[in-house]
């Protein structure tokens, strides 16, 4: 009797130790500093700003071959964006229903980051990205929660053969909401709130070549905002509906890495009342990006950007005409070339620094800039960054 | 100071045509050699593996092995000559894409990263101890605990 309860005791024990020794836990934190020669981007940066800090952490564990658990909590600081509260980033169970050498079947449920272009699922992680800031006219971070995660499920699925891998994810749930989507889909902090209307639909489909040198994505997702007007509004109950696209490629040599992304968000507003007439709008953006590995860890990159509020008004001009000069030409544009230096002084140790050229406004924050008459269309960026990861 | 950016610089529809033509030429031409030893705890029944399975344990896409036990990957720093040789011979992987498949898993809640290990010596001696364990060495191991893995 007491043999057996000591051998039930010790298989226990082996299971218990299994699991525990799966356990990671991992993290990182990054301070940049910024400065610009006109126009506030993450923080009072003509003055040269310290407003920009990440700090992740997380930790998972694997109660199973085929069960992961994983979560990761987020703080981030982003000059008048984000004040640093810490935020849950994800939080999952990830079960694999096939895994095998041929094909991976899994579903995970909770909150689950949007696999959205080459960088969503982890563009607040610094070495992950390739510069400082991750090209904006794709990634703007004046707008980044509508498709940062959501809360619900997604199912993803791979397979594997001769010509490569072939990877479908599709996830259904709710979108995490902030005043930053506000500004930026309504133009201002309007006393209602905005909320989602339903679910949000994110997909992406992957195609990689054997050795992953050559990297093809179609990714998207589609949101509803509903907006709930405050007594005596002057917004109504309007909707607006939102698509976003982007389609990436990514070629991946000893040396060098060439990264291009082209995105398409088609937005549609209505019911908001006389002041937002019903309308389309289709935004566009794309990148061309090149880091060249001088060695193993010293890295150089230039990329050039450039994103249309409006593709039927790509210089800004009808707008602006529209609008009487309120809203100047070029904050309906940005063009920017950037070239940057990723320095990796120890594998858990980076230095960064970054420069840009811009001409036009459309990537700055308007929650930042809310005088539309006091930016500036040419300015110029220097960043650099720290950043420690274990 | 003011600097103007020529949109036309950029004829953007032919420089992508440009640049899908080079990578597809070059994506498709392979990689060759195979001078390093997968190697795996003498535990598992395995002799022998494929590159696509070596290729997905290594990449912490895969967790378990055909068996059903769980998959335990023990690599040595990036930056140490085996890993870099193993990567590219075996895998044909460079080390910074393996970077990069590990940390998109591991700060996306998707999957771990593998255990570090910092000597040759130490990995044996890791993955003879531990079951599920696969690794790689220079040359085929003493240790009668680890067997070599051939990869077809």
């Amino acid at each position: 009797m007491s043999v057996v309860t000591c051998l039930l005791c010790s298989g226990a024990a082996t299971a218990a130790d299994s699991v525990w020794s799966t356990i990671q836990l991992h993290g990182f934190a990054a301070q940049s500093v910024i400065k610009t020669s006109d126009n506030r981007f993450f923080g009072d940066s003509p003055e040269t700003s310290f407003d920009s800090t990440e700090i992740g952490i997380n930790a998972s564990v694997r109660l199973d071959p085929k069960v992961l658990l994983a979560g990761q909590v987020l703080a981030r600081r982003a000059g008048d964006m984000y004040d640093g509260t810490p935020s849950l980033d994800y939080a999952l169970a990830d079960i694999a229903l096939i895994a095998s050498p041929e094909r991976i079947l899994g579903i995970r449920l909770g909150r689950v980051k949007n696999p959205l272009g080459l960088y969503n699922e982890t563009r607040d992680v610094p070495f992950t990205r390739p510069g400082i800031f991750l090209p904006q006219v794709i990634y703007y971070d004046k707008v980044r929660n509508i498709v940062l995660s959501s809360d619900g499920a997604a199912v993803y699925g791979s397979l594997y053969n001769d010509l490569g891998e072939f990877s479908l994810t599709l996830i259904g749930g709710w979108p995490v909401l902030d005043e930053n989507v506000q500004w930026t889909y309504l133009g201002g902090d309007f006393p209602g709130t905005l909320r989602p209307n339903g679910s949000v639909w994110t997909g992406s489909l992957w195609y990689a070549t054997v050795n992953e040198q050559l990297r093809f994505g179609l990714s998207g997702a589609l949101a509803s905002l509903r907006y709930a007007p405050h007594q005596n509004d002057i917004l109504g109950p309007g909707q607006t509906d939102i698509v976003y696209g982007i389609a990436s490629l990514q070629y991946s040599a000893q040396r060098f890495t060439l990264s291009a992304e082209y995105g398409l968000e088609p937005v549609k507003w209505r019911s908001y009342g006389p002041l937002l007439p019903r309308q389309k709008v289709t935004s566009e953006g794309y990148y061309l990006q090149g880091t060249y590995r001088i060695r193993s860890n010293l890295e150089f990159m230039a990329c050039y950007e450039e994103g249309v509020a409006d593709r039927d008004d790509r210089d800004g001009s009808e707008f602006a005409g529209v609008t009487g000069g309120m809203v100047p030409a070029h904050a309906m544009f940005s063009k920017i070339a950037t070239v940057g230096l990723r320095w990796d002084l120890t594998p858990n140790l980076m230095l960064r620094a970054q420069y840009q050229w811009n001409q036009g406004t459309l990537v700055l924050s308007q929650l930042e800039n809310p005088d539309f008459t006091r930016q500036r269309e040419y300015w110029n960026l220097l960043a650099l960054q720290v950043a420690f990861r274990f | 100071m003011t600097h103007r950016i020529a949109s036309n610089l950029i004829h953007w529809p032919q420089w992508i045509t440009i640049l899908a033509f080079t990578v597809l030429v070059m994506a498709f031409s392979p990689r060759r050699g195979l001078t390093q030893e997968v190697i795996a705890n003498s535990g598992l029944p395995n002799t022998t593996i494929t590159r696509n399975e070596a290729r997905l344990f290594f990449s912490m896409k895969l967790g378990i092995w055909p068996n059903g036990a769980p998959v335990q990957v023990y690599v040595l720093p990036d930056d140490h000559p085996l890993h870099r040789e193993f990567c590219t011979q075996v895998l044909g992987l460079y080390p910074y894409q393996l970077r990069r498949v590990w940390d998109r898993q591991v700060f996306s809640g998707t999957g771990q990263s593998p255990v570090t290990i910092s000597s040759e010596a130490e990995l044996i001696e890791r993955t003879a101890a531990s079951p599920g364990a696969v690794s790689y060495a220079a040359k085929p191991p003493e240790n009668p605990r680890v067997r070599v893995l051939t990869v077809k």
